[in-house]
């Protein structure tokens, strides 16, 4: 007999969720959802490639048959303001939403003349939304807020440009970051040898805080992004409880081996939802946004240095 | 006195006692001291010198001297990396370039920390240049040549520091209420493509505060044919805007330096000439100590005036 599934994420068997056939204007590719719980529906901040290579953020609503709609005009996009122009001529990409005392935060990664930069807005609708500012130098990327604060201070996971690793910055202000430390590296010889970056919002669990992550291994046809996780200490992050030796989702799917970016599953977003599981919205080969289901426990669970030789 | 007569090909005149400071003028056994910053103290100027000791890691000694030329340096370093506290993952691989800069009478080092996740920049503090006390570690991981400003501006403590984006080391400033947590970064100085700084800029020298504005003595970086004979580093000269630093108000288009006798073309890093301060006299003076060839320290001489005006 098969066994049908090798991951520990189930796939929705309706997936792509969203491939860009499913949007009603010309673009080049759509990857990577933040996703938010809000009145009672899960709304996506996917990111679009429009024809032009610049990037932008669209919001997405769902519609009664469980797949999603976007928006036609950008939730945001690259904001001319001189503050953030030659920051964000590139485009902007990969919200990740926080919900932190009473606002929805949103991290996303502006790319200008000079490389990545860490850029937060917020919104309390999902109609209207606020800038408040670049928080990076370059070039960090996959940035994403605690849901609450750290020993009074707020916190933010990314990835600097050097080390490959992610890091925490802390901040009494969300204006002025400091204390940066490194929280988890890559591990030679695993899935994760040589890239990581956080991907959703952390989930505060009894243990700590559950972070997913992706982590890539460069092979001679280019590296394959995976997604696994770990758990946190609540008060001291820098302290690993518990890291999956194994991946919980890995590229298998024709949607997720063939795109701009073969062999990508990249997770930004994650919500409980009404029958207490998680999904996780995640890009697919950069060219589809995609969703899996799975629970808090069986992810927990395989927090551990699996014993298992293979 | 210095000589102000035109000189060579370059701008700054080369101390005709260089190199100042060599391996061999250390008490003891190291590979290489190079990239000093200098504080002028009541009756004396130090220097406080980047030694690379002989397992490869490098730290800091304090050499001492009476005529901001001939200097003694102490028997033993006086900064080593942290090998415990919340430092010592981000200085396994050593401590780097520190650069002094006096706020109120508070002397800070910002310097660079080089661990396994890269360099990054750390700023301490002393009240006696033997003894420092680590404050925080202040940039993330990619990020060198941190310098902070003499004086708060608009309120906030300001530095300078070299973050890399899209494979280009530019200049940058950042802004700070506490010196710990920072941000409001912009970028100040860029690589200009076809110029002897093409490839990469730095911030060099704490800036000086001059009625044109901030003057930056900076290190601009050539790629030759890389891993063949590899970069050229030369010194070059901008001003910054007082109250807005973030605004170039000029930037030369020569260096000031470049490498060309023996001693900046010969070393573990050949053609390198690296500022890491400077001293102004009450009368004018420039004295600009570097690093040559990543191998000895050296000192230029000049005049402010001379720099502003025949520089650009």
């Amino acid at each position: 007999m098969k066994r049908r599934n090798q991951d520990i994420v189930y796939r929705w068997e309706d997936n792509p969720l969203i491939s860009i056939c499913d949007v009603g204007f010309k673009c080049s590719d759509i990857h990577n959802a933040g996703a938010v719980s809000f009145k009672d529906e899960i709304l996506l901040l996917v990111t679009i490639e429009h024809l032009s290579g610049r990037r932008c953020i669209h919001l997405a609503r769902p519609c009664a048959d469980g797949h999603y709609q976007v928006e036609h005009d950008p939730f945001l996009g690259p904001s001319t303001d001189s503050e953030y122009k030659q920051h964000e001529s590139h485009g902007v990409q990969d919200a990740r939403v926080t919900f932190l005392e009473g606002k929805y935060y949103i991290v996303y990664n502006s790319l200008g003349d000079h490389g990545f930069r860490l850029a937060l807005a917020s919104t309390e609708d999902f109609h209207s939304v606020e800038r408040m500012g670049l928080i990076s130098e370059p070039d960090t990327k996959a940035g994403v807020l605690f849901p609450s604060k750290i020993k009074g201070r707020y916190a933010r996971l990314e990835r600097p440009g050097c080390g490959s690793s992610i890091w925490i910055t802390y901040s009494d202000d969300l204006v002025y970051w400091g204390s940066s430390e490194l929280v988890i590296c890559p591990r030679e010889g695993f899935w994760d040898a040589n890239r990581i970056g956080v991907g959703p919002p952390p989930i505060g669990i009894d243990q700590g805080w559950l972070v997913l992550y992706y982590g890539a291994k460069d092979t001679s046809a280019g590296p394959i992004y995976r997604i696994g996780a770990v758990i946190l200490d609540r008060q001291e992050p820098t302290h690993v409880i518990g890291r999956t030796n194994i991946p919980i989702l890995s590229p298998r799917r024709n949607y997720e081996r063939i795109g701009d970016v073969p062999n990508v599953v990249f997770p930004t977003g994650a919500v409980i939802d009404s029958n207490g599981y998680l999904d996780i919205f995640y890009g697919a080969s950069d060219s589809c946004i995609c969703v899996g289901t799975t629970t808090l426990e069986e992810i927990i669970d395989n927090c551990v240095e699996s014993e298992q030789e293979y | 006195m210095i000589d102000t007569a035109v000189q060579g090909r370059d701008l700054l005149h080369r101390w005709e006692g260089n190199p100042a400071i060599t391996v061999e003028d250390l008490p003891f056994r190291a590979n290489t001291v190079f990239n000093g910053t200098p504080v002028v103290t009541e009756d004396a100027v130090y220097l406080l010198l980047r030694v690379e000791g002989q397992q490869g890691y490098s730290f800091f000694a304090l050499a001492r001297s009476s005529d901001g030329l001939h200097f003694a340096v102490d028997e033993t370093p006086v900064m080593l990396p942290a090998k415990e506290g919340r430092f010592a993952l981000y200085e396994e691989k050593g401590i780097e370039d520190p650069r002094i800069t006096i706020i109120d009478g508070i002397c800070y080092v910002m310097y660079t920390a080089v661990g396994s996740c890269g360099p990054r920049i750390a700023l301490a503090k002393t009240h006696d240049y033997v003894n420092y006390e680590r404050i925080a570690l202040v940039s993330e991981p990619g990020n060198k040549d941190g310098i902070l400003f003499p004086r708060k501006i608009n309120g906030r403590y300001a530095r300078l520091d070299r973050p890399i984006g899209l494979g280009k080391g530019s200049i940058w400033i950042s802004y700070s209420p506490d010196l710990v947590n920072w941000g409001d970064s912009e970028v100040v100085i860029t690589p200009r493509d076809g110029y002897w700084d093409d490839f990469r800029v730095g911030a060099s020298v704490t800036p000086i505060e001059t009625d044109e504005g901030w003057l930056e003595i900076y290190h601009g970086v050539r790629m030759t044919r890389p891993g063949r004979a590899g970069p050229i580093y030369r010194i070059g000269i901008a001003v910054l805007d007082l109250d807005d630093p973030s605004k170039v108000i000029r930037r030369s288009d020569q260096p000031i330096l470049s490498p060309r006798e023996d001693y900046e073309r010969i070393g573990d890093v050949g053609n390198v000439c690296f500022a890491c301060g400077a001293v102004v006299s009450d009368n004018g003076e420039v004295k600009i100590y570097y690093g040559a060839a990543d191998t000895s320290i050296c000192i230029a001489t000049c005049t402010l005036d001379q720099i502003l005006q025949d520089g650009f």
